[in-house]
């Protein structure tokens, strides 16, 4: 017995280590990937004059989506960023989706709101609509009221009201950089027939100074939370994004910030109400329904619009912000199972939804098997003090090292962090994350698990404290 | 174990020493690019301080100066020439010419064969702002190269737009595929009136649907008026698609013969085609289709619908007493909510202008 235990702990332990491997692997392969993609893009860009080619006046329209629940705080500054971007014909809606704060009263007051008598074609089913409002000071601005949906029934919505072609959903309480649209509409312009969405760069705004709906000053958040989530998002965008999408096996376009094809989402009955991660759902939902149909068509990341949205800054919004996301990709995994390994799928099938089962959604869990397997072992004294020691030492040195691949990237793409010190914290927290933080985000992802077979469905509460002026800096 | 354990011990050596170099690597590139940027501002600074008189005094033998004192500095130069050039225009942007020709052209002649393409996309983006009619053979050349390159060469012909550039345009926007032929069309629409005859030989070759329809919006957004005979042939072209941009194309064209064309079109099969004849027949703002735009407003389709009413609306005073009387006439609750909302922003965007 004790013998078939042991060979059972020595195969599962195996198996750990070749995960490890395996996942590492893709990790230097996106990384490496997103090197020779960002530096086509910057040939591209650089002196090819796309504003000059793909003259203002004949630019597609946007409609601008941005779904708010309570947010109060930063909803004037969100709004007025949107209303003052550089393109040249768009229309900014954002919905209210049944805050229960001022949200609604706020907007009322900054933008001279007059609630207005509105036709539209309800293309997809949504919960009441409690009132259309138009701003006397702004012809661009839609303001809509409605019966709280979450958030994927607020941009339902907002679809219904829109009148583009194009549509970009943004988060309420994100920032825009003013020429963020028009390098988003790129990929639209040049291959107007295949591409279907376009997605662009999320950073934290935690940290930053904002004046008049834009970033005056980028700056290292002070939460050392959010600092270390600093470093998440540049793995993950620049890193991991940039690199499935050069294997054009991107299955996520942020909810934050992304441009759609208006008839394709309609086509596929716009966003799920029943998922929470409603972003992923929609681009799965939208690959599947295309290689259906046998109609060729590209989904982009492009590495330099860049949003600006705020992270939390307090465990309880971190542990309720990565368990929604968990929750959200694995219903989106099941609910669009028939996809996985079927090669009708092309490399979506084949590559993309088994890459994020086994090291996405189940990467968590098994991380966790892999301490707690590593703890027994070393408790039990199974296995040799120094070697333990070792491992777990390579596996930070691991980690790191591809955090400071990710650095690499942002430092020889956008470089926004203008000061050596922000460089300094940033590869400081690279090894940082890898005691307490890593393990217990493991732990929150696997716990979305339990939550998720308990049925739970809510977005769980996220404290914002909006964005900070020069005068609030100390 | 030992074994293993001496794997461990230089896989973490290396490991560690590889994230030591990466780590200084970042920073000491960082601390060069950042001393790099230094200078290339001071230099850049020192430039535009110069460029600024030359642009100022418009003499040629200014800008030669410049040329001379900085040709040493081409990569500042040529960025500070750009930056300039994207925002003057006649005897300046000239005088940025003579700089360029003088000190950068030997340079980008080389980078136009240079295997790198950033080379060769700034030195095309040279061309594309200095460009001179000897040029163009020069230029002609890379129609053979990449499509990125191919379509920076396009945009550098627009600017010597000789009958010889256009026709390289025109064959390019045949033989290439249609994203890029989308690129084209916009560079096109840059020529203005100069392109009628090419869209108009070009409309009766053998294109895809795609490229008819884009040479036919193109007769309509520049406008080329002369093509209209063409376009009305395009109206009852079995293709769904060549009919919605010829309905575009007629409403863009702003000729009043064209109504009763889309008065036609509004008992089109597609209801695509029908929206679009609706909004045209607004733009042409003729009274004579008060009824026909008052009866799409009772259409099965809400785009036709739409479309119907807000050009109702461009009518002026006689579409809004229309779009007032269905209101109060409620025969059909649909036209009539489409009436009041098309009363409605049509009351707001007035307070708003």
């Amino acid at each position: 017995m004790t013998e078939t235990l042991a060979v059972l702990f020595q195969l599962v332990t195996g198996l750990i280590l070749i995960y490890f491997c395996l996942i590492n692997f893709f990790y230097f392969l996106f990384l490496i990937l997103s090197f020779t993609g960002i530096f086509h893009y910057r040939n591209k860009v650089k002196y090819l004059s796309f504003k000059e080619i793909f003259h203002l006046p004949l630019v597609k329209p946007i409609s601008i989506i941005a779904p708010a629940y309570n947010e109060e705080h930063s909803i004037t500054e969100s709004v007025n960023s949107l209303l003052t971007l550089e393109y040249p014909l768009y229309e900014v809606i954002v919905v209210n989706d049944g805050s229960t704060d001022k949200t609604l009263e706020k907007l009322i007051e900054a933008f001279d709101l007059q609630k207005a008598k509105w036709v539209f074609r309800k293309s997809i089913a949504t919960k009441p609509v409690n009132g259309i409002y138009k701003s006397l000071s702004n012809p661009k601005l839609i303001v809509i009221d409605k019966v709280n949906g979450k958030k994927a029934d607020a941009l339902n919505a907002g679809l219904n009201i829109s009148h583009y072609p194009l549509f970009c959903a943004i988060d309420g309480d994100s920032v825009l950089e003013k020429d963020a649209l028009l390098k988003m509409v790129r990929p639209f312009l040049e291959n107007p027939e295949e591409t279907i969405a376009a997605g662009g760069i999320l950073r934290l705004s935690n940290g930053c100074v904002f004046e008049d709906g834009q970033i005056k000053k980028i700056g290292m958040p002070k939460n050392f939370l959010a600092r270390l989530q600093v470093l998440e998002y540049l793995r993950a965008f620049l890193g991991g994004r940039m690199g499935l999408n050069k294997l054009k096996s991107l299955l996520i376009i942020s909810g934050a910030f992304g441009l759609f094809r208006k008839d394709v989402t309609l086509e596929c009955g716009g966003y799920r109400t029943e998922t929470i991660g409603e972003d992923m759902d929609l681009i799965v939902r939208i690959k599947k329904y295309l290689y259906e149909k046998k109609t060729s068509f590209r989904i982009c990341f492009i590495p330099d619009p860049i949003c600006w949205t705020e992270a939390p800054e307090s465990f309880s919004s971190l542990i309720n912000q990565r368990n929604r996301w968990h929750r959200g990709l694995a219903e989106t995994l099941v609910h669009n199972r028939r996809m996985i390994f079927n090669p009708a799928y092309g490399l979506t099938g084949l590559f993309a939804m088994p890459f994020y089962l086994f090291f996405e959604l189940l990467g968590p869990v098994i991380e966790l098997i892999g301490y707690i397997i590593f703890v027994t072992l070393l408790l039990s004294g199974h296995i040799n003090h120094p070697f333990a020691l070792m491992f777990f030492l390579v596996a930070v040195f691991l980690g790191c090292f591809i955090s400071l691949m990710a650095i690499l990237l942002e430092e020889y793409s956008l470089r926004r962090y203008p000061k050596l010190s922000d460089i300094l914290i940033i590869s400081l927290f690279s090894l940082l994350e890898n005691f307490i933080y890593r393990q217990y985000l493991a732990f929150i992802r696997s716990k979305a698990f339990v939550d998720l077979l308990r049925g739970k469905k809510g977005w769980g509460e996220m404290k914002k404290i909006g964005f900070s002026k020069e005068a609030e800096q100390p | 174990m030992y074994l293993s354990l001496i794997v461990g011990v230089y896989s973490l050596v290396f490991l560690l020493l590889f994230c030591l170099a990466l780590f200084f690597f970042i920073l000491l590139r960082r601390i060069i690019v950042q001393q790099v940027e230094k200078k290339f501002q001071k230099i850049y600074r020192m430039i535009e301080e110069e460029v600024l008189i030359t642009l100022n005094s418009g003499s040629p033998q200014k800008a030669i100066s410049i040329a001379e004192n900085f040709g040493q500095h081409p990569k500042v130069l040529i960025q500070t020439l750009i930056n300039y050039a994207e925002n003057v225009k006649g005897q300046a942007r000239e005088n940025l010419g003579v700089i360029f020709e003088a000190a950068l052209k030997k340079k980008c002649l080389k980078d136009l064969r240079s295997w790198w393409i950033s080379k060769r996309l700034r030195a095309i983006r040279l061309f594309v702002l200095f460009a001179r009619p000897e040029d163009s053979p020069l230029l002609i050349d890379l129609m053979k190269d990449k499509p990125l390159i191919r379509l920076a060469v396009i945009q550098a012909l627009s600017r010597l737009p000789n009958y010889r550039n256009i026709s390289y345009i025109f064959d390019a926007f045949v033989k290439d595929p249609i994203p890029q032929a989308h690129a084209y069309i916009n560079i096109m629409y840059g020529l203005g009136s100069r392109i009628e005859s090419f869209v108009g030989e070009y409309m009766t070759k053998t294109l895809s649907y795609e490229k008819l329809a884009l040479l036919i919006e193109l007769a309509g957004s520049v406008p080329l008026r002369s093509l209209y005979d063409k376009v009305i042939g395009f109206s009852s072209h079995p293709e769904k698609e060549i009919r919605i941009a010829a309905a575009r194309a007629l409403g863009n064209l702003l000729i009043h013969e064209a109504q009763n064309d889309l008065i036609r079109l509004t008992e089109d099969e597609a209801w695509e085609v029908q929206a679009q004849a609706y909004k045209s027949l607004g733009r042409l703002k003729v009274s004579d289709s008060l009824d026909v735009l008052e009866k799409g407003l009772y259409s099965f389709n809400w785009h036709v619908r739409y479309n119907a009413g807000y050009s109702l609306a461009m009518l002026g005073i006689p579409g809004i007493k229309r779009l007032k009387a269905v209101v109060k006439g409620k025969k059909d609750r649909f036209a009539s909510d489409m009436a009041t909302m098309v009363l409605d922003s049509v009351l707001y965007s007035g307070e708003a202008t």
